[in-house]
């Protein structure tokens, strides 16, 4: 019997395979599988830990003994703040990143990330990015003014040199790769769960994720903006945080901090959701208080961005706005206690048996809660004054970031090393990796409360003797040494246990979640059939799924039209709606990201011809992207003859793009409300703020700019209500005079920006007025590129009365638009004017 | 709470509620300060003070209205049934409002002890 791919008689698994898997040799850089994607993610990560690893090496080194001169100064500014760049940006968020990318997919029970070049277009981004970075300390010209890059000292009157553009557009292109993964992992697990896998039914581990992602989504894009603004600062001369012009250094640190807190949240959740999947497997029992758990991880996400201000408490800031942030900073201790108590319950309840990942649990328990009091004890103002800016503050970030992220982090490399390597992890072995790194670890860090207390500052490169730190130093340094033997036996012994761990049977460890329902090491498509789950803990409740997998008892069973399917389902029941086709193995979002890549470059060396070159060169790659999708004949070609009784997604108006535009929006929209917020925080905090006496930009052109977009968005709006009623008549010619609308519109907003009398370079007020009239117009320019594309794809076929899915995603693009232009005009044209007046 | 689709949002409605209450705070709080700064001898009898306590009231009231509104939930149509995504959401949509109302409670409570822009 032949099938349509022309192969006789192949097995399902060797045909799943076949479509499923990567191209071989070079061809497995087009790798879009998430099982590849996320590996590379936690690959890559751990190379980018072992150099800042070695940076804080050479820093111990240096402090080890008092007036030392193996580091200079300048050396050593460079070394801290690459230390905690690369920590931060390159190896905590990526690498949980990756972990959540990889497992994901096989604890919802589903076969790939629902936008799986997405997930590759992040990871090329990460690399390129975190490439770029590095290797202006190679240059010897890497950014010194601390990871947290406060201006005036990151402005190019005190930082003139390349090192804080390196970071910024470095930085800003890594964080392309977070936001993709936040929007990427948001609906895949809203969306794509196994059928019967309600909201209450959903692996915990999946919560924390969510709840990450969501953060990510939200907590990114102020920093984005922050490094935008102040990169145009330090290039183009725009003045934003410069008093002498109107701006204010602290914008930077309120941008700064409303990233950087909830950051700490954003590194700890899945973290926390490590330790809360592995303590129920190992007590043998379910965790105790689920839904206490569920709230206090959504109570997280949010109380964590009330907190940013606790870290500008020294900046002469009220001292009730300052109490307002200290009750926040104490709040959040709140739903942390809940979880900790709820793990120790479910310890105290079950049967636990001891094992390596949880000998790593324990050892996190034991140092979280410490960083945890510590932190609760800088939340007081007072306190908090004594030790700002010393060791003391040093060693609590180290104690959350180290105990709170990177215990879980090696508990859960060991949990699911078995489904890499197919082999175990040893006891006997991994113990001695665990106890040198906890007691270096301690040795290290709780002598460094006490630096801290003595006085001694952070970021100073030496000290004189006399001054009662020189054995806490001293101790300090060992202990960091005996972490890094520690570092080195825990990697040792990985790659050891490849050669000759025991071989790991199917679900080795007990577990309750399907990715442990699957073979080991893994395939490339998870799961045979599709599962389905009628409980929360399927493998313990329901052991018969593993078995009804592999034998294809389930949906999607085999892929014999060669295309890659998995299914849509309810974000809430979990019911299947639909089947979606995901695009296979692809080359552009390596290009994608290499033409991002020269953009950066382009911009950092100043060869502004380059940057603009390759800017095109990446939209018309991404536009080759997005033909390549929904109802086009690759994926999805008419006529084809299908078993499953749910539509494909391409022809419903509910597809997992629209929640994908619409989570993207979200990330766009926090931007542009950051954008908001640095606006008035001038107008009310900056000292020279000096709004000229008339709108530098004609208001009458802005009008007529806004009503062409509005009827342009009836005429869109209209269009895609009919293809909603089963109506393709007359919508290609409502969609082309949106077309040329909207095109109208960008024109006459582009022509009122040039015939405005906007001062960037001596006033604040027009600088932040200059950037959001670009903002503005990018997204004018976006929906009527995206509308032409829809008229196109009309004449193609992929967009009509049976397949109305494409225009409906970009619907929310064009409301989003709608309302940011006239909310502007509102806020920073009209309000301002009633202001002065007044 | 009639459909599903409607009681999914009230996951985060409370939160969202903290959240915007929280903004309110910290930014008519500046805006105050800016422009019509109370005197400072007034200590914490101020308008301003007065403003936030009498907004953190209100806030949790509603907040707890909410608490109210998702628990009585709890006993109709299928979220009578343990293992109903229908019950989960509401039970801890409810205590998501009731979180929210006591954070709110304690995000207020430093109005009544501290002048507002000294």
């Amino acid at each position: 019997m032949t099938n349509r791919s022309g192969r006789q008689n192949e097995d399902p698994e060797a045909q799943m395979a076949r479509v499923w898997g990567n191209l071989p040799g070079i061809g497995t850089l087009a790798a879009v599988n998430h099982t590849s994607v996320g590996l590379r993610f936690m690959a890559t990560g751990i190379l980018f830990f072992l150099v800042g690893g070695l940076l804080a090496m050479l820093m111990r080194t240096q402090l080890a003994l008092p007036q030392q001169t193996i580091i200079d100064a300048s050396l050593y500014n460079q070394l801290f703040t690459m230390h905690g760049t690369v920590m931060m940006f390159l190896f905590a968020i990526p690498v949980l990143e990756g972990a959540a990318m990889y497992l994901i997919p096989k604890m919802i029970g589903t076969r790939d990330l629902v936008f799986p070049r997405l997930s590759a277009l992040g990871y090329y981004c990460y690399v390129f990015g975190g490439v770029i970075v590095l290797s202006s300390l190679v240059l010897e010209i890497a950014p010194d003014a601390g990871w947290f890059m406060y201006t005036p000292l990151s402005s190019s009157d005190y930082s003139p040199g390349p090192g804080s553009d390196f970071w910024l557009l470095g930085i800003t292109f890594v964080e392309i790769s977070a936001i993709s993964a936040g929007v990427e992992l948001v609906v895949s697990i809203l969306r794509t769960r196994a059928h019967g896998m309600a909201l209450n039914r959903m692996p915990i581990f999946c919560w924390y994720i969510l709840a990450m992602a969501l953060m990510i989504i939200f907590g990114f894009p102020p920093l984005i903006l922050g490094s935008i603004l102040l990169e145009l600062e330090r290039s183009a001369g725009m003045v934003f945080f410069d008093t002498a012009g109107g701006g204010d250094p602290l914008l930077w640190q309120h941008l700064f901090w409303l990233f950087g807190h909830p950051e700490v949240y954003i590194i700890f959740l899945p973290a926390a959701g490590i330790v809360s999947t592995l303590i129920p497997v190992f007590a043998r029992r379910p965790l105790v208080g689920y839904h206490w758990i569920v709230l206090a991880i959504i109570s997280m996400g949010f109380v964590s961005f009330g907190l940013w201000v606790h870290h500008m408490f020294a900046v002469g800031i009220p001292h009730l706005a300052q109490a307002f942030f200290s009750v926040a900073s104490m709040l959040v201790a709140l739903p942390t206690a809940i979880q900790i108590f709820a793990w120790l319950a479910t310890l105290w309840m079950g049967r636990v048996v001891f094992s390596l990942p949880m000998l790593w649990i324990t050892g996190f328990l034991v140092v979280f809660v410490c960083g945890g009091l510590t932190g609760v004890m800088l939340a007081l103002v007072p306190f908090n004054w004594q030790v700002h800016d010393t060791h003391f503050v040093v060693a609590h970030l180290h104690y959350v970031l180290v105990g709170g992220m990177l215990f879980p982090l090696v508990a859960g490399f060991y949990y699911w090393l078995p489904h890499v390597s197919g082999k175990m992890p040893s006891y006997r072995r991994g113990r001695w990796g665990f106890w040198l790194f906890f007691g270096g670890f301690n040795l290290t860090f709780l002598l460094m409360h006490l630096t801290g207390l003595l006085g001694m500052p952070r970021r100073v490169y030496t000290y004189e003797s006399g001054l009662g730190w020189d054995w806490l130093n001293l101790l300090s340094s060992v202990g960091g040494f005996v972490m890094a033997i520690g570092v080195a036996v825990i990697i040792v012994d990985l790659l050891l246990h490849f050669r000759f761990g025991e071989k790991a049977s199917r679900n080795p460890w007990e577990a309750d979640t399907l990715e442990w329902a699957m073979p080991m090491p893994v395939n490339a498509y998870n799961f045979l059939s599709m599962p389905e789950v009628s409980d929360r803990h399927p493998l313990w409740n329901q052991p018969e799924v593993a078995d009804d997998i592999v034998t294809g008892r389930f949906g999607l069973a085999g892929a014999e039209h060669g295309r890659r399917e998995v299914y849509l389902s309810d974000a809430i029941n979990g019911r299947v709606s639909a089947v979606v086709r995901l695009p296979s193995n692809s080359w552009l979002p390596m290009l994608t990201a290499g033409a991002l890549a020269f953009v950066c470059l382009g911009l950092l060396l100043k060869y502004y011809g380059v940057a603009v070159f390759a800017s095109v060169v990446a939209f018309l790659l991404m536009l080759r992207w997005s033909w390549k999708n929904g109802a086009h004949p690759a994926l999805s070609p008419r006529g084809e003859c299908r078993t499953e009784p749910a539509p494909l997604h391409c022809e419903t108006t509910d597809g997992p793009g629209l929640w994908g535009m619409v989570v993207a929006l979200m990330a766009d929209g926090t931007l542009y409300v950051s954008l908001v917020f640095g606006w008035f925080y001038l107008w009310t905090a900056a000292p020279e703020w000096a709004p000229p006496a008339a709108p530098p930009v004609s208001v009458r052109l802005l009008v007529a700019s806004g009503l062409l977009l509005t009827v342009a968005w009836g005429c869109y709006r209209s269009g895609v209500s009919r293809l909603k009623t089963g109506n393709a008549k007359g919508v290609a010619t409502r969609f082309s005079l949106a077309v040329g609308l909207a095109g109208a519109h960008w024109l006459v907003l582009v022509a009122a920006m040039l015939t405005g009398d906007l001062q960037p370079q001596s006033l604040a007020h027009d600088a932040v007025l200059l950037v959001v009239l670009i903002y503005l117009a990018l997204h004018g320019g976006l929906v009527t590129v995206v509308t032409a594309l829809q008229v196109v794809r009309m004449r193609y076929g992929y967009v009509g009365r049976e397949l109305p899915y494409e225009p409906v995603v970009v619907q929310p693009l064009w409301v989003f638009s709608l309302g940011a232009f006239w909310l502007t005009l509102a806020a920073f044209f009209l309000a301002p004017q009633t202001w002065t007046v007044g | 709470m009639k459909s599903q689709y409607f009681a999914a949002p009230h996951l985060v409605g409370g939160l969202v509620v903290w959240a915007v209450w929280f903004v309110v705070l910290y930014s008519g709080l500046s805006v105050a300060c800016e422009f019509a700064p109370p005197a400072p001898e007034a200590g914490a009898y101020t308008w301003v003070n007065y403003l936030m306590a009498g907004g953190g009231l209100l806030v949790s009231a509603c907040l707890l209205y909410g608490a109210f509104h998702c628990f009585r939930a709890l006993g109709a149509g299928e979220s009578r049934s343990v293992d109903s995504p229908q019950r989960f959401v509401r039970l801890v949509a409810g205590g998501a409002y009731l979180a929210s109302a006591a954070g709110v409670v304690a995000l207020t409570l430093p109005v009544l002890l501290l002048p507002p822009c000294q």
